[in-house]
């Protein structure tokens, strides 16, 4: 036996740690949050857990701004570390510190236990990372579950009110749909090109000439289906407007962004990368799905008077927009895609720090009648949301109208000029929903002293906001108003300087090397 | 001999499978599911995967499965027989829906999987499937994959916790539990493990500072 053990001298990988560092911090940030949350003392899991969780995020922020230029390969191919890994990692950690600064005071992680709520927002971080440097389908997989799993339950952690458990379950069952269908289609892939790894599926299809093999495109076909899951791309977004409503705000700020940015992140990747050899049987397929989604995520949310499903419906529009800069397969694509992703996560987190305020004010807070007067009375709240509102609709001097213009030119240098005149025709539709807030906010007056609670409502702290009863229930906490703040002012800035970014998102896009 | 024994085993696997979602009592559906896995461990048989064919057996054709029989018989299989919801027009989208993904599914496979019926397949090396190469591949080319479904397998685990204790969710008259010593000496609501098993709050009753 000691002889065999001797015998099986096996070379373990090589492991890059500092290329690995980020991902560490937030795993073990995880799990330090985690532990930390069994401490007794109040103070200890209401203000220190938050705080730790903020540090491991920063560390992980850190981490990819050290690293930044690197571009390697971790443990034999499972994932990549390139400019687009690290600036997709960035834009999720601003999200992540976003998210702990909305959820700090909320009621949501008092329900579900302060650690564990923390631990599982870093582990869904860490599945980000996972997935948008995955270079494998396996790793890609894991990734995806990573991401998800802990989202399901955290959307559901409101458990007290009406809908919370509904939108668990519902994200539990569709998102379980759209991962058993990419996994099938990433296993039909393996299939046709005998390897799960995205250099050698591109080879594959280069070399052995499997690019028109049933099999292979059945694999793409499911593998386009199960990503537009994620990204909630129509017509595959049902779920969307549901789950956002049901879960806690800044949950929702969560899933809006960050998990658009991971699945948009790994469509980039795996389509541009491993499947670029078929990308004439793809880039049709996703541009229709593309098209799709514009008009129907625009024309739904016309008619929204929730402001958390006004901007699931926002967010589905945006994801098609978004898919131009895949469609087109090239570094321009890549690099406005990238653009766009900051800009759009910018832009968001902006809204729901918003809605996260009112919502501490007031019960009705995701309405859209809450908004009236707020310009007049809470111009520090009225600010980031009417920004937010003009770059999603892609006003001049904000960063949603540099990125859809650079979206709009590489789809018409990519020859796909009809899908950026569909951009702007649905950009043109999406003035309805999102300059009805910003007239709500400016040019209603608010509501009189007496019916500022309306009826039917008890007075008192409000049930589900994470105001404190001892507070003026006007005020909201100042860390979710620094956040709506300090986006708020980037939208201003990217949309008036917006050269650095750029350099950022054109070394992201250079790192697929692949492209044009 | 093995094209016989391969479609013995799918048409089982099939057969298996559409018992799962057929059969309207709990408990045959269950059953239905077990003759589905055995026979995709014999397709693993067939691809010389020994290992994951005997694992299959043990974990889920044994393990998972007796944990449904267990939750079948808990929840009471024997009552009203599950009916599916929805209306006709639901029922008939499904069908078209379903329809169309067989025909993509089936022109993929036909396509390109039955050429293969009649030749040797891969060629087989000597330990492949065996436990020490499986072993060896997830410690080597997969171990970043190994590591991070372990982490999944933990953080799964929390999130089943978190669901199911409802820190909150639980009217103070069903709560009285198991009692211990050091629940007695911790002021309540602090959120402990014991006290989430126990539903006892931290949420309404007490007043909330800021810190």
């Amino acid at each position: 036996m000691t002889t065999l053990l001797a015998q099986a001298k096996i070379e373990g990988p090589e492991i890059d740690w500092a290329g690995l560092s980020p991902l560490i911090a937030l795993i073990g940030g995880s799990v330090i949050v985690l532990l930390l949350g069994l401490f007794r003392a109040r103070p200890v899991r209401e203000h220190l857990v938050p705080f730790v969780a903020l540090a491991a995020i920063g560390a992980a922020l850190g981490l990819t701004i050290w690293q930044w230029g690197e571009n390697v390969d971790l443990i034999r191919g499972a994932m990549r570390l390139d400019d687009l890994t690290l600036a997709l990692t960035g834009l999720f950690c601003a999200a992540g510190i976003a998210t702990v600064l909305l959820s700090w005071r909320h009621i949501a992680p008092r329900e579900s236990a302060h650690g564990e709520f923390y631990s599982l927002l870093l582990a869904s971080l860490a599945g980000m990372v996972v997935l948008v440097g995955a270079t494998d389908l396996i790793t890609l997989f894991l990734g995806l579950e990573l991401l998800s799993i802990p989202l399901y339950v955290l959307c559901a952690t409101e458990m007290r009110r009406e809908g919370a458990l509904e939108s668990g379950l519902k994200y539990l069952i569709i998102g379980s749909v759209g991962s058993a269908t990419l996994l099938f289609g990433t296993a039909f892939i393996y299939g046709a090109a005998g390897s799960t790894n995205f250099a050698e599926i591109a080879a594959a299809i280069a070399d052995e000439g499997i690019s028109d093999s049933a099999l292979l495109l059945t694999g793409v076909g499911l593998a386009v289906i199960g990503l537009a899951f994620k990204a909630s791309v129509a017509p595959f977004h049902q779920w969307t407007p549901d789950v956002y409503e049901g879960a806690p705000t800044p949950v929702t700020a969560f899933m809006a962004v960050a998990t658009k940015v991971a699945a948009i992140g790994i469509t980039l990747r795996l389509f541009d990368v491993a499947l670029i050899g078929v990308s004439d049987v793809w880039q049709p397929a996703i541009a229709i799905l593309a098209a799709i989604t514009i008009i129907v995520g625009n024309v739904g949310a016309l008619g929204q008077s929730s402001l958390k499903r006004m901007l699931a419906y926002s967010g589905v529009a945006q994801a098609g927009y978004l898919l131009a800069g895949v469609v087109v397969a090239s570094q321009a694509g890549v690099e406005a895609a990238v653009f766009y992703l900051a800009a759009y996560t910018v832009m968001n987190l902006a809204a729901f720090a918003v809605i996260v305020a009112r919502q501490a004010q007031r019960p009705d807070g995701d309405d859209i009648g809450a908004l009236r007067g707020l310009g007049t009375e809470r111009p520090l709240l009225a600010w980031p949301l009417t920004l937010a509102m003009l770059g999603l609709a892609g006003f001049p001097l904000t960063a949603g109208f540099i990125g859809k213009f650079a979206l709009i030119q590489a789809s018409v240098e990519g020859d796909y000029t009809w899908l950026g005149v569909m951009i702007v025709i649905g950009s043109m539709i999406s003035l309805g929903y999102y300059l009805k807030v910003v007239a709500t906010m400016w040019m209603t007056s608010s509501p009189e002293p007496g019916e500022a609670k309306p009826a039917g409502i008890a007075p008192g702290p409000p049930v589900m906001a994470g105001g404190s009863p001892e507070a003026d229930d006007a005020r909201a906490p100042w860390e979710v108003v620094l956040v709506g703040g300090v986006f708020g002012l980037l939208i201003l800035a990217i949309g008036v300087y917006p050269q650095p970014l750029f350099d950022l998102a054109q070394d992201a896009a250079a790192s697929l090397s692949g492209l044009l | 001999m093995a094209p016989v024994f391969f479609f013995i085993a799918a048409l089982g696997a099939i057969a298996g499978a559409i018992g799962v979602v057929v059969l309207r009592h709990p408990l045959y559906s269950v059953l239905s599911l077990v003759f589905h896995l055995l026979s995709l461990a014999a397709l693993f048989l067939l691809l010389r995967a020994e290992f994951v064919a005997a694992a299959q057996v043990v974990v889920y054709a044994g393990a998972v499965m007796v944990l449904y029989v267990f939750v079948v018989a808990y929840v009471g299989g024997t009552q009203e027989p599950v009916d599916l919801p929805g209306g006709a027009r639901a029922r008939l989208l499904s069908f078209g829906v379903v329809g169309l993904l067989l025909v993509e599914l089936l022109i993929a496979t036909l396509g390109s999987g039955l050429s293969a019926v009649g030749e040797e397949g891969a060629a087989y090396e000597p330990g492949f499937g065996s436990p020490a190469q499986i072993g060896e591949l997830l410690l080597t080319d997969f171990l970043l994959a190994f590591e991070v479904s372990s982490f999944l397998l933990l953080i799964a685990a929390v999130g089943a916790v978190v669901l199911a204790r409802r820190r909150g969710g639980v009217d103070d008259g069903e709560v009285e539990g198991r009692i211990s010593v050091a629940q007695l000496l911790a002021p309540e609501g602090l959120g402990s493990m014991a006290e989430s098993v126990s539903g006892r709050s931290g949420v309404t009753d007490e007043p909330e500072g800021r810190g």
